[in-house]
């Protein structure tokens, strides 16, 4: 049961699924540091952002660029609405971070309760057939999905990497995620930088839903529960580390596949719940090297 | 004084007039009483597109019935109520088919559902009639609920017995849905399949809600099994089978009468090839009814219905329960749920146009034979039949 070929291939697969759990980590952590805020509408904007894509698609017969695109033009859309009339709207009226998840929490929830009247619960993907080229190597399943999972969510990362390290306003986003109050003596909008970020992950996520949804099926729930892993991850990786929710993104994708090695395959799912438990009482700041580690 | 005795005998002759005119109301709505049974399916949710078909094919029989005179020149109604496929929609739907529109019979299918709703009717002594859920304890859920449609114990069975002797196949993995569904006919085809001498090296469930198996998956993958036998739900089962191919899993598959849909060779494309499934319900070749509802079926929705052998037993439910009307008319009883049941043990034996003889079992349950088809070049083909 533990020979070579079959760890490769949980240790290849687990990475390769993850590709979409890191978009939705990161984008999160991007808010959170930038905004400050735990977006929860996140959850919303995937959803509408894969049922647009579907709709376009599979209903109107796109092509994919064309409901890509589609997809993307909405899940901006709204997330520019969310942080415009939402969001903005709630700082200004200097509401607490309670009042601010609250906010999230029941936008996100009655997105996916407008989907389910509009689209059903049937569960939906991206294309009408979910297989695609697999090639051996090794012994390890490596199938064209994969590979084209990782090029896509390497580029992401890495043009999102390229604005923030680069340009302008990327070194603006990073100011006002230090101190938005002493961003704004010098001159940068902090709204702005709130927007630009919403507008960042609601891309991140749109190319992770599509990517989820030409893989697996989605059902208008489903976000809310893909959300807890970025969540987790986000607090895993530390709060305010990009690289860190990627990271731990990828960990908890190889742990959960990795676990079914020595626990029931029906207990998998919950052992998400287990590993935030454990995240939030052990780790809360996120995971860090020990000083006495970092020392030698 | 005679104004007064005017006005009192035209006040009198208003009054027999009004009554004379109730008596005849109430006569002719008894003429036109609608023999009444429950339809308890999903509408919406993950499970409709099947649902919706079978209803459809209910009401169509209905419409047939009622077209040829009905039941002894009364009609017949069925009241569908929505189920969602789940137990908690699925009581309330049942409550208020017994308590508000006093059906003295109902259908319903999907396990988890018949078996929610099963205290309902043995409570309130309404007849259930499980047709489309196959766990095997269906038959054990009380005196007022049986199945007109084979349990797991019958097409799984023989379809464990046919991997071993004729395919040759000993080590299977079995993968199933962790819910009704699922859980009993698991149990039942390990326990055939190693009654008969092979060894299940996985045997590995899934939760309801999920749409990305591959954990579970590469704990089958590791087992290294020659053959896999899946039991989930219409909706799951492509996505299993196409990721399963996904992670290089090049095994046959087999399944129960779910997979027999066209929605399983789209979404699964090639991983689809090789297939093996069952039917419970006759073909064309073996029943004549059947060709022309395939024909009508494509006039009228422009395919075939989702899960066509489904739709066949929910086309038949409308003769069944008209058979037990035609009882209890026959022999002046009233229309209430004890006596469907005595028609249901009395007359036994249904000569169905869509499944053909249907045969009432002591023990709540039906046996038909079992045809296996298996996808060959994206189109699904007779395979073999077990009696």
């Amino acid at each position: 049961m533990f020979d070579l070929p079959v760890l490769l291939q949980i240790l290849w697969t687990s990475v390769a699924t993850s590709t979409c759990y890191v978009l939705f980590a990161v984008a999160f952590a991007l808010t959170l540091k930038v905004a400050q805020v735990w977006n929860f509408v996140q959850a919303g904007t995937m959803g509408l952002a894969f049922y647009a894509m579907f709709a376009a698609m599979l209903g109107w017969g796109w092509p994919h660029p064309a409901g890509f695109a589609f997809g993307l033009g909405i899940a901006v859309a709204v997330s520019m609405a969310v942080e415009v009339w939402g969001y903005r709207v709630l700082r200004r009226r200097r509401s607490s971070a309670l009042l601010l998840f609250i906010f999230a929490i029941v936008v996100a929830e009655f997105i996916a309760y407008l989907l389910s009247l509009v689209f059903g619960t049937e569960p939906q993907s991206l294309t009408k057939s979910l297989t695609s080229e697999v090639y051996l190597v090794g012994g390890v399943a490596i199938s064209s999905w994969d590979l084209n999972a990782l090029a896509v969510t390497a580029a992401a990362c890495a043009a999102l990497f390229a604005f923030l390290r680069f340009t302008r306003q990327g070194q603006f986003l990073y100011a006002v995620a230090d101190n938005g109050d002493l961003a704004e003596l010098y001159g940068i909008s902090a709204n702005r930088a709130y927007l630009i970020a919403m507008v960042i992950a609601a891309a991140l996520v749109s190319v992770g839903v599509y990517l989820y949804g030409t893989r697996a099926s989605m059902i208008p729930n489903a976000p809310l529960e893909l959300m807890l892993l970025a969540v987790i991850a986000t607090i895993l990786g530390g709060i305010g580390s990009l690289v860190g929710a990627g990271v731990a993104a990828v960990f908890l994708s190889v742990l959960q596949s990795a676990s079914i090695l020595v626990i029931p395959s029906q207990w998998q799912s919950s052992l998400t719940y287990f590993v935030l438990f454990a995240v939030i009482l052990f780790f809360p700041t996120g995971f860090r090297v020990p000083a006495w580690l970092r020392r030698r | 004084m005679n104004q007064n005795v005017t006005r009192r005998a035209w006040l009198r002759s208003l009054a027999v007039a009004a009554a004379v005119a109730a008596i005849g109301t109430a006569g002719s709505a008894a003429a036109q009483q609608t023999l009444k049974f429950g339809l308890a399916m999903p509408l919406t949710g993950s499970q409709s597109s099947y649902g919706k078909d079978q209803i459809k094919a209910t009401e169509w029989a209905v419409a047939d019935i009622n077209a040829k005179g009905g039941v002894n020149g009364k009609k017949l109604e069925v009241i569908v109520l929505d189920t969602q496929a789940d137990p908690t929609v699925g009581i309330n739907a049942v409550n208020r088919l017994v308590n508000v529109d006093k059906v003295p019979v109902f259908v319903t299918a999907w396990s988890a559902v018949v078996k929610a709703v099963a205290p309902i009717a043995n409570r309130e002594k309404v007849l259930e009639l499980s047709i489309g859920a196959n766990s095997p304890d269906i038959a054990k859920l009380g005196d007022y609920v049986y199945t007109a449609f084979p349990l797991a114990d019958v097409d799984v069975a023989a379809l464990a017995n046919y991997t071993f002797s004729t395919l040759k196949h000993k080590r299977v993995a079995v993968v199933y849905i962790n819910n009704d569904t699922g859980i009993e006919a698991a149990k039942v085809y390990k326990s055939v399949f190693e009654k008969a001498g092979g060894q299940v090296v996985a045997y590995e469930t899934y939760d309801p809600k999920a749409t990305d198996f591959t954990g579970m998956l590469l704990k089958v993958r590791t087992a290294n099994p020659e053959f896999i036998h899946l039991h989930g739900l219409v909706s799951d089962m492509p996505i299993v089978i196409s990721q399963m191919r996904q992670l290089g899993m090049q095994q046959r598959v087999s399944t129960y009468s779910g997979g027999l849909n066209q929605q399983m060779i789209e979404k699964a494309g090639k991983g689809a090839e090789g297939l093996i499934v069952t039917s419970l319900a006759p073909n064309a070749q073996q029943n004549k009814n059947v060709g022309p509802y395939i024909e009508r079926w494509k006039k009228a929705e422009n395919r075939i219905p989702n899960g066509l052998p489904y739709t066949q037993y929910l086309y038949d439910a409308a003769y069944l329960v008209a058979a037990l009307y035609e009882y209890v008319e026959n022999n002046k009883l009233p229309a209430t749920g004890e006596n469907m049941r005595k028609a249901l043990l009395a007359v036994k034996t249904f000569e169905l146009p869509m499944t053909g003889r249907l045969v009432m079992n002591d023990d709540h349950t039906v046996r038909k034979p079992v045809n296996l088809v298996t996808v060959k070049n994206a189109e699904f083909v007779p395979l073999a039949t077990v009696e």
